[in-house]
C-alpha cells in the first residue's frame, strides 16, 4: 500500500473520529443535562489528535526501522548465498536490489541484484503490510480510547489547548534550530578545512590560489587577505562612498524639507532600489556600468583596464543600499526630540544649519549604527560581484582593476565541483563562517548601539 | 538699542545673511540633486532592460523552455521551476512564521530561553543569503541526501529565510490589534488560546499577508543561495514535480547573462521585465492589501 494513501487513511480514521465524537458531545448536551465542560468540536479535535498523531508516530518510526528488517529478511533467504562477502559490496548489491524492486531504477547495474529482486519483493510486501495493518490498530485503538472519555464533565478544550500549545512552542524553536544549524555546520565544515590547512595561513596569507591544492605545503595557496581586502574595498568603501552622500542627503530632503506630495511618491519610487533583484544589478552593472567604468580608465590614461573592476560593482552595489541608509537615517533623525530642532530654529538658525549643527549630530550614534548595518549588507551580497567583480586576487587600491570578494569565491569554490572533501570546496565554509561571524558582530554591535541612543532621547 | 539695529542692518550683516541664505539653498538642492541622482540611475536601468528586452516578449518566449538557441529559448521552465519552489516555501514558511509569531507575541513567558529565540530571529534576518545557501548544502544536501538541483531543496533553504521576516511582521501586525478587543474577549469567558485563535489572529491576519507577500518576493528574486545548492540545470522541459532538476528565474538570468551569443542578451533582458513585471504586481498586491484591509483603531 502506497504511504500517502496510507496517511490519508489515517487522516480519514481522524475525520470520522471527529464527527462521531462531536456528535456524542452534542447529543450530550441535551436541555435538562448537566453542561458540557467544553465546546462539541473540542471534544471533536480531541478524538481526532488522539487517531491520528499516535498512528503518524508508529508509521514514522516504522519507517525508520523496516528497511533494516527488510534486509535482515533477505539475507536470510537461500538467493543471499551468492552474494560478496566483504560488506561494502555487498551492501551495494543490496540498496541496488531494494532499488529495482520498488521500482525507483529499471535495470540494475550488478548482475547478483537481479536475483534478489524476488526475495526483496516478498520481504517488503511483508513488512508494509505488517507496517499498514500496525498503524491503522493504533489510530484506530487510540481514537476508540479518546470516544471513552468523551462524556459531560470531560476537559476537552484544556487537552486540545495543551497540544496547541506545543506546536506553537515547537514552532518558535525553529529558529533557534535554523541558527545552530547555520553555525554548527559552518563549524564543522570549517574543521575539517583546518585539519589541513592552518588558520593562520588563511586567515593572514597573501596568496589564494585554491584550484592549485595538493603540495605539501597547502597553506600557502590558501591566503584570503586578497578576498578580505577586495571585500571590505567593494563593499565598505566604494559601495559606501556612493551610498552614505545620496542615502543620508535624500533622507534628510525627504523629512525635512519635502512637502507630503513629494514625500509620498519619491519615498515608494526610492524603495524600489532595494526591491530590485540583485541578480538584476548585477546584469546592469556587467552589461552596461562595467563598460562605462572601463571607457572612462582608458580615458584616463591606464593601459588595457580589465572590464571587470572593483569600481562597477561598488558602485552598483551603493545604488542598490542607498534606500537602505535613506530609512535609518530617517529613523534616527525622527528620533531626535522636536524641542532640539525648535530651539535651533528659535535662535534663529536656518534650516540647514540646524539640520547640521544639530540633527545629525544628535543622530550620528543612530545613522553611524544604519551605516554598519548597511556594510554588513554589502559585503554579504553575493550576485552583483559574481556577475561584475572578477576571479582574480588581487592586493591593490586601484578601483579600475579587477578584485574578488568572499561571496564571489565561495560561489566559484562550490559550483561545478561536486567532491566535497577536498580543502578547496572546504574553505568556502572557511570564508562562510568569516563573513557570518562579521556580519553578526557588524549586526549586534549597531542593534545595540541604536537601542541606547534610543533609550537617551526617551 | 539703537547700535544694535544699525548693526542688525549693517553691510557686512547683510552679506552674511545673504552667505547663509545661499548656503542654505545650497544644501537644499543638494538632496535634491541626491534623490534625482538615484532616481535616474533607476530610470536608467529600467530604461536599458525595456530598450533590450521589449522586442523579445512574445508567446513563444513565455511558453518555452531553455535551449541553447537564443531565437528559441523561453522562460517557462524557469517560471515554473519558480512556482513550484515558492509553493514549498510558502508551505513551509508561512504556518511556521505564523505559529511562532503567536507563539512569541502571546504566550512565551519572560525568559532567557525566550529570548534567545528573539535574539536569533533578529539576527537570522539579517544572516547574508548566501549562508542559508551554505547551510542547505551542507544540511538537506550533504547530510540528508536530498537531490541537488530540486525546488524541495531550493524551497526549503529560501523558507529558512523568509521565516524570519514572517515572525517580525507577524509580531508587529498582533501587537497591533488593541487590547480592547482581548479584554472583550475574556471577560466573556473565552479561554487564551480562543482569545488568539478566533479573535486577534483573523484581524492580524492583513498584516502578516502583507509579511508574507513581501517575504515571499525577496524570496522570488534571491539567487545567491540557490546557486549553492546546484540549482542552475539546464532545463529544457519544464520540471514536473517538486524532485525534479529545475531552475528558477533569476537563476536563468545569470545563466543567459553568461552566454557569449549576443541574442541572449535580448533573452536576460526579457526575462528580467518579466520577473520585475512579477515583483511589482506582488508588492501592488501587498500595498493593496495594507490600504484596503488595515484597520486604524
Amino acid at each position: 500500500m502506497p504511504t500517502s494513501f496510507l496517511i490519508l487513511l489515517v487522516l480519514g480514521l481522524g475525520l470520522v473520529g471527529w464527527l462521531v465524537a462531536r456528535g456524542k458531545a452534542v447529543k450530550l448536551a441535551t436541555p435538562g443535562s448537566r453542561e458540557l465542560h467544553s465546546l462539541p468540536r473540542y471534544h471533536g479535535a480531541y478524538v481526532a489528535l488522539w487517531a491520528i498523531v499516535p498512528a503518524l508516530i508508529v508509521f514514522a518510526l516504522w519507517s525508520s526501522f523496516s528497511p533494516q528488517l527488510i534486509s535482515a529478511a533477505v539475507l536470510a533467504d537461500p538467493a543471499a548465498k551468492a552474494l560478496p562477502t566483504i560488506a561494502i559490496d555487498r551492501a551495494a548489491v543490496l540498496s541496488e536490489a531494494a532499488e529495482l524492486a520498488s521500482g525507483a531504477i529499471e535495470v540494475g547495474f550488478n548482475p547478483a541484484s537481479d536475483a534478489l529482486v524476488p526475495a526483496f519483493k516478498a520481504a517488503q510486501a511483508k513488512f508494509g503490510l505488517i507496517g499498514t495493518i500496525f498503524t491503522l490498530l493504533v489510530a484506530f485503538s487510540c481514537g476508540a480510547f479518546a470516544f471513552t472519555r468523551v462524556r459531560v464533565g470531560f476537559k476537552a478544550r484544556t487537552k486540545v489547548e495543551r497540544v496547541t500549545m506545543l506546536v506553537l512552542l515547537l514552532a518558535s524553536l525553529m529558529a533557534i534550530l535554523t541558527t545552530v544549524g547555520i553555525i554548527a555546520s559552518l563549524i564543522f565544515e570549517t574543521g575539517r578545512f583546518f585539519a589541513d590547512v592552518s588558520p593562520i595561513d588563511f586567515l593572514f596569507g597573501t596568496h589564494w590560489n585554491p584550484t592549485e591544492y595538493g603540495g605539501t605545503d597547502q597553506g600557502e595557496n590558501f591566503g584570503a587577505i586578497p578576498l578580505f581586502w577586495g571585500t571590505i574595498f567593494i563593499g565598505a568603501i566604494i559601495a559606501m562612498i556612493v551610498a552614505i552622500p545620496l542615502g543620508l542627503m535624500s533622507a534628510i530632503y525627504l523629512t525635512q524639507y519635502a512637502d507630503a506630495r513629494f514625500r509620498s511618491f519619491a519615498k515608494p519610487l526610492l524603495e524600489i532600489l532595494a526591491g530590485v533583484p540583485t541578480v538584476v544589478y548585477g546584469y546592469f552593472a556587467a552589461l552596461t556600468v562595467a563598460p562605462m567604468v572601463r571607457d572612462l580608465a582608458v580615458r584616463l590614461g591606464m593601459e588595457n583596464p580589465s572590464t571587470e573592476s572593483a569600481l562597477a560593482a561598488g558602485m552598483v552595489m551603493g545604488v542598490m543600499i542607498i534606500p537602505f541608509v535613506s530609512s535609518m537615517a530617517d529613523d534616527s533623525i525622527a528620533a531626535v526630540p522636536q524641542s532640539m530642532r525648535d530651539g535651533s530654529l528659535a535662535m534663529g538658525a536656518t534650516t540647514s544649519e540646524t539640520i547640521r549643527r544639530v540633527l545629525i549630530p544628535a543622530a550620528l550614534p543612530g545613522i553611524v549604527a544604519g551605516v554598519m548595518l548597511a556594510i554588513s549588507r554589502a559585503i554579504g551580497e553575493t550576485m552583483i560581484v559574481v556577475m561584475a567583480a572578477g576571479a582574480a586576487a588581487n592586493l591593490s587600491a586601484n578601483p579600475f582593476a579587477s578584485m574578488t570578494t568572499v561571496t564571489f569565491q565561495i560561489v566559484q569554490l562550490l559550483t561545478g565541483d561536486q567532491d566535497f572533501n577536498t580543502p578547496k570546496t572546504l574553505s568556502a565554509f572557511a570564508l562562510g563562517l568569516v563573513l557570518f561571524v562579521v556580519t553578526l558582530l557588524l549586526n549586534i554591535i549597531a542593534l545595540s548601539v541604536v537601542k541606547r541612543f534610543r533609550e537617551a532621547y526617551d | 538699542m539703537t547700535d544694535q539695529s544699525s548693526l542688525w542692518r549693517s553691510a557686512a550683516m547683510s552679506r552674511k545673511l545673504a552667505k547663509r541664505y545661499a548656503s542654505e539653498r545650497r544644501f537644499k538642492w543638494t538632496g535634491v540633486l541626491a534623490i534625482v541622482l538615484s532616481l535616474s540611475f533607476l530610470a536608467f536601468l529600467l530604461i536599458t532592460m525595456m530598450a533590450n528586452g521589449v522586442g523579445g516578449i512574445d508567446w513563444a518566449f513565455l511558453s518555452g523552455s531553455d535551449s541553447t538557441d537564443p531565437g528559441t529559448a523561453g522562460i517557462w521552465g524557469a517560471f515554473k521551476g519558480s512556482l513550484l519552489t515558492m509553493g514549498v516555501t510558502l508551505a513551509l514558511s508561512f504556518p511556521m512564521g505564523v505559529l511562532s509569531a503567536i507563539y512569541l507575541e502571546e504566550f512565551a513567558p519572560r525568559s532567557r530561553w525566550v529570548d534567545i529565540v528573539e535574539v536569533s530571529i533578529n539576527n537570522l534576518a539579517a544572516v547574508p543569503s548566501i549562508i542559508f545557501g551554505l547551510l542547505g548544502l551542507a544540511v538537506f544536501i550533504s547530510a540528508f541526501g536530498l537531490p541537488r538541483s530540486a525546488p524541495l531543496v531550493g524551497g526549503m533553504t529560501l523558507a529558512l529565510m523568509t521565516f524570519p521576516v514572517i515572525v517580525i511582521s507577524g509580531r508587529n501586525a498582533i501587537k497591533a490589534v488593541p487590547p480592547s478587543i482581548r479584554d472583550a474577549a475574556l471577560a466573556i469567558g473565552a479561554s487564551p488560546m480562543q482569545v488568539v485563535l478566533h479573535h486577534i489572529l483573523p484581524l492580524a491576519l492583513p498584516g502578516i499577508l502583507t509579511g508574507t507577500i513581501i517575504g515571499m518576493a525577496r524570496a522570488l528574486g534571491e539567487t545567491a543561495p540557490l546557486l549553492m545548492i546546484g540549482m542552475r540545470a539546464f532545463v529544457s522541459t519544464p520540471p514536473d514535480g517538486i524532485l525534479e532538476p529545475a531552475t528558477v528565474l533569476p537563476m536563468q538570468i545569470f545563466l543567459w547573462s553568461d552566454e557569449v551569443d549576443s541574442g541572449f542578451v535580448q533573452n536576460t533582458s526579457a526575462a528580467i521585465i518579466v520577473l520585475l513585471v512579477f515583483l511589482i504586481t506582488m508588492n501592488g498586491i501587498a500595498i493593496y492589501l495594507r490600504n484596503r484591509f488595515e484597520q486604524r483603531w
